[in-house]
């Protein structure tokens, strides 16, 4: 029952109009709602375009609106100040007008909850809505849509003026499919784009969680399945993100599918393709340490449950189909398809939710660790696999053993189930983290990490010593604390001092360091160094947020809209982060931040359908109509 | 036994160019980094700790900043940018004010500006006062540089030399002991036997002779500048204490004599225009920093030499004139230059480093002697 904009131009007599917003004063301010609006000017006053003054003047018509203000942005906004001045206006909504009101919405609603209001009271009209230059009439409607509390591109855009209630998420890991899970299990379109072959992220890698040590697969795996079982979840894996254009509630995304290969939905995953695939490469699910065909599943649990191919080590494919094509014969199903070609598809969305997660620090850039050069210093996620009971050993601590690989003929170091157990472990603190040679950030996971791995070693090797070499033990979450006591009390030796150094002297590792509470130096024997790196924002993120144009901070991570109040927003209305991608922390902090970031997208769906059902009757009005219509019971 | 803690002494070492110690999280990165780090003297990291917490008496008892070379590698690998190395040349610049018993050295190094004007006024009463000399005990006619009848004669200047020479060591003297009481004498140290003192005297000379400990750094190449500049500037020094009428008569070039001022004057130069060099590119960590002192006895070195090659080429190419008054000017730079910097200021750890090398070893082989191995370290040592 959408009104065209002829029908609003012709309604010679008011009325339906009229109704309709004395209705939304109802509805949307409660009866005595005092709205301040604050007019922040950047720029000079009236440009080519658009006469600020005019606007100003057209607001304080508005009903409901009790005070105007133009404030010009020369310094820091002050709180307090602003806080006394809402207060003395019995003030309880505030609407920011400005280029990118965004920017000074903690302001104000730091300054509306001092002045003893709801801090989400603010409500934003961003007069740059299309483009940098805003005109008179422009600029009057979406201060007319802020302050009855309409969404502007649904009054004002045809054609656009619902509200896509699906929502992308990009990035697979435990909070992209928590945020999905959140969002589609309250009924609504969620679309997964994960960049790997499956679900799952860096969690699915885990042997156990700290502090709990409960089995990171057990935790992780039901929430996989879910994803999967949802008929509102539509899963792209091997998918990227390459273009993103409109605007909140409205967005249009293009994502670049790479072909899998593999048809999903025949594939059993029974793994006759795999043991006749020829070639053989390194697994990037175990991160290097073992190796998988080039048919191949990541792991046995990977969602979506199917075989895919890798297209730069497939015979075939390099040899442009003239080779091999061993798995296309194997398979009963049919289900291979070597000649796939990837696709772009393109998705309606209303909201992103950013979850890219993390990269773990190179760990040959410490150079002095012998990271690469040394077989048996291994970084964190290495020795996740090789403690994982799903890894190359089956769980059992070994130290990397010679082999003469034939087909090569070079002599490899691997990992063996019946390889030697290593008598000393110690394990590196801060590897690239509080440096400011690497990243000066504290990556706030390898304390806990490293603690869990001091716990593993004991537990499966108690006849080998731990030497733990730590800066500063950061235990701060609950339970944390009592976790290192408990590593403590196992017998793991903790060494205070950051470790300089790793050498290899015929055959034997020496670590050599630091002990600076008994003020000694100390170069100490060990078979097996674990270094815990630090994390770094995913690869791409930097083209990603040139994508989407949210902001990165200065360590390259998501920047959110606020630090305390604001933790999920980006500069962007509609866009969302979740996750270590936003920084480094914890999985119940990523999970906590996933559901936060859910919440926030389907607040904008649930409130859209509410607001849509308000605003059907001046939907797709021309901004003049917007502005006499919201200006014309105060007139009359 | 309780140490008192001075809460404002990092503020006072930021003065002598310890700017970054605050930065410090006691990783111990720097102490396990460095060549010259060994139980019980561990460094820099427990030097930065002493500074942070206002540990005045331990700092000043310690041995470690002289232990130092700053090759750098500390502030290199510092996570946190705290330069450790730049740390322990502060303490090493503060600890010469310590060791100064007049206090000379605390006012030259706290300011640029008294130090310049110092130096200057120096410079001037030397000018004055080597004038006077020309006209009233020398010949009087400026151009008459050598033999009989030179505005300055070799006799009155060797002697001047050598009442300089023995004033100043028996300051820099002085401040040895003092330094001896802090450093040996204080309730922490081990009582050292005299036997002790005798069996390692031989280390005095070695260390001061080849400087060997500053060969443990990674980079050589500070080690053989530092050496070549030292091996040089003692050459000048037992040239002109000993050999000045040789290399003041002339016309004529000595060859037995001249030869030896010409390789030192070469070295000089090109060792002091290479750490100037080295301080202007800041491309090595060792000479990132250059505190106001640095470039005073720079600045002195290279007037002494250059203005030393002038008069002597003055003379030997005819000009006595023009000769003298070079002269003048250059004693202008070497009055200042020793009369400051042997006592009070850089100069004086061409003594302090070769003692800290010998106390060192003095404390740990009393230590042997004891059977005491210091803190009770039961981990292995460093096999390298």
């Amino acid at each position: 029952m959408r009104q065209s904009v002829n029908q609003v131009r012709e309604s010679s007599v008011k009325s339906k109009a009229e109704t309709t917003i004395a209705e939304t004063e109802a509805t949307t301010a409660g009866a005595g709602a005092r709205i301040g609006v604050y007019f922040l000017q950047t720029g000079p006053e009236s440009s080519a375009v658009m006469d600020l003054r005019s606007v100003a003047e057209y607001a304080a018509g508005l009903p409901g609106v009790v005070t105007v203000r133009t404030l010009t942005i020369s310094s820091a906004l002050d709180p307090d100040a602003l806080a006394l001045e809402l207060r003395q206006g019995k003030l309880d909504t505030i609407v920011i007008a400005a280029a990118h009101p965004g920017f000074y919405k903690p302001v104000f609603s730091r300054a509306l909850a001092l002045a003893g209001g709801a801090g989400e009271q603010v409500r934003l009209a961003s007069l740059a809505e299309r483009g940098d230059a805003p005109t008179t009439a422009q600029a009057k409607a979406v201060v007319a849509c802020a302050v009855q509390g309409i969404p502007f591109n649904l009054a004002a855009e045809p054609g656009a003026a619902s509200f896509e209630s699906a929502t992308l998420v990009i990035g697979g890991g435990v909070a992209g499919i928590q945020a999905a899970l959140e969002i589609a299990e309250s009924g609504h379109k969620v679309y997964l784009v994960e960049r790997t072959g499956t679900i799952g992220g860096r969690m699915a890698m885990f042997d156990k969680t700290f502090p709990t040590l409960d089995c990171a697969a057990c935790i992780l795996t039901p929430k996989m399945v879910a994803v999967s079982q949802n008929p509102n979840i539509e899963l792209l894996v091997l998918s990227e993100v390459e273009e993103v254009s409109g605007s909140f509630g409205a967005f249009k995304v293009k994502v670049l599918k790479h072909a899998t290969r593999v048809d999903a939905s025949a594939c059993v995953a029974c793994g006759d393709c795999a043991q006749f695939c020829p070639v053989t490469t390194a697994s990037e699910f175990d991160v290097g340490i073992a190796t998988r065909k080039v048919i191949f599943i990541p792991f046995p649990q990977a969602v979506p449950n199917a075989y895919m191919i890798d297209p730069t080590h497939c015979t075939w494919v390099l040899s442009g189909g003239k080779k091999c094509g061993a798995c296309v014969k194997k398979c009963s199903k049919g289900a291979v398809h070597l000649d796939a070609k990837d696709e772009v598809v393109e998705l309606s969305v209303g909201n992103i939710i950013v979850a890219t997660g993390y990269d773990m620090l190179d760990a040959r850039r410490v150079e002095r660790y012998g990271y690469g050069t040394y077989p048996n210093v291994l970084n964190s996620l290495e020795f996740e696999r090789l403690t994982n009971a799903s890894g190359p050993t089956g769980g059992k601590i070994v130290m990397r053993t010679k082999r003469f690989n034939k087909r090569t003929k070079t002599d490899e170091w691997v990992f063996e189930p019946d390889g030697p157990k290593p008598k000393a472990v110690a394990i590196v603190h801060c590897v690239g983290s509080r440096d400011q040679n690497f990243n000066a950030y504290c990556s706030r996971v390898c304390c806990m990490y490293s603690l869990k791995f001091a716990h593993l070693v004991r537990e499966k090797l108690p006849e080998a010593k731990c030497y733990e070499y730590y800066i500063d033990m950061r235990a701060f979450g609950k339970g944390y604390e009592e976790f290192y006591e408990r590593i403590r009390e196992e017998g793991v030796f903790l060494v205070r001092g950051r470790s300089a150094s790793v050498v290899e002297r015929d055959g034997q590792l020496f670590i050599h360091g630091e002990d600076t509470i008994a003020e000694h130096l100390f170069t100490m024997p060990v078979d097996m160094v674990l270094l815990a790196a630090g994390l770094e924002p995913s690869h791409g993120s930097a083209e990603l947020a040139e994508i989407l144009q949210i902001p990165r901070d200065g360590d390259g991570w998501f920047r959110e809209q606020d630090y305390n109040s604001e933790p999920t927003s980006t500069g962007r209305e509609g866009i969302y982060v979740a996750g270590v991608c936003q920084g480094p922390k914890d999985i119940p902090d990523t999970v906590a931040q996933a559901a936060a970031a859910a919440a926030e997208a389907l607040r904008s769906i649930v409130g859209s359908a509410a607001a849509q059902n308000r605003s059907q009757d001046h939907a797709g009005a021309p901004l003049q109509a917007i502005a006499e219509n919201a200006a014309a019971p105060a007139r009359s | 036994m309780a140490v008192r803690a001075n809460p404002d002494l990092i503020d006072e070492l930021q003065q002598f160019g310890a700017r970054d110690a605050v930065k410090c999280y006691q990783c111990g990165n720097c102490s396990a980094a460095c060549a010259h780090s060994e139980d019980p003297f561990v460094f820099p990291r427990k030097s930065m700790h002493y500074l942070q917490m206002g540990l005045e008496k331990p700092l000043r008892s310690a041995l470690d900043p002289w232990l130092c070379y700053y090759c750098g590698k500390c502030s290199e690998q510092c996570p946190r940018g705290a330069e450790p190395g730049e740390t322990m040349m502060g303490i090493r610049r503060w600890l010469t004010a310590e060791y100064d018993f007049t206090g000379i050295s605390r006012l030259l190094y706290r300011s640029w500006r008294t130090e310049l004007i110092t130096v200057l006024v120096v410079a001037l009463l030397t000018g004055i006062g080597f004038l006077s000399l020309g006209f009233l005990v020398g010949g009087g006619n400026l151009s008459v540089y050598d033999g009989p009848g030179a505005f300055l004669p070799a006799h009155d200047i060797h002697i001047f030399d050598w009442t300089m020479g023995i004033i100043l060591a028996l300051l820099l003297s002085i401040n040895c002991v003092r330094m001896w009481q802090f450093t040996m004498r204080n309730e922490h140290s081990a009582p050292v036997p005299f036997s002790l003192y005798v069996r390692y005297l031989l280390l005095l000379p070695l260390h001061f002779f080849t400087q060997k400990r500053f060969r443990r750094c990674e980079n050589k190449t500070p080690w053989a500048n530092h050496l070549v500049l030292m091996l040089s500037y003692l050459t000048m020094l037992v040239l002109i204490m000993v050999f000045l009428k040789q290399m003041q008569s002339g016309p004529k070039v000595n060859w037995y004599v001249h030869v030896f001022g010409y390789a030192s004057a070469i070295g000089l130069v090109g060792t002091a225009s290479f750490a100037v060099w080295g301080r202007l590119k800041k491309d090595a960590a060792y000479h990132r920093h250059s505190h106001e002192s640095d470039w005073m006895f720079l600045g002195l070195l290279l007037f002494v030499a250059i203005t030393g090659i002038i008069q002597h080429v003055l003379h030997r190419a005819g000009f006595p004139m023009a000769a003298n008054i070079t002269y003048i000017v250059h004693l202008m730079g070497v009055v200042p230059m020793l009369g400051l910097e042997v006592p009070f200021s850089k100069w004086s750890h061409l003594a302090y480093r070769p003692l800290a090398v010998y106390f060192a070893q003095l404390q740990q082989a009393a230590q042997a002697e004891r059977a005491l191995p210091l803190g009770g370290s039961a981990k292995p040592q460093p096999a390298a």
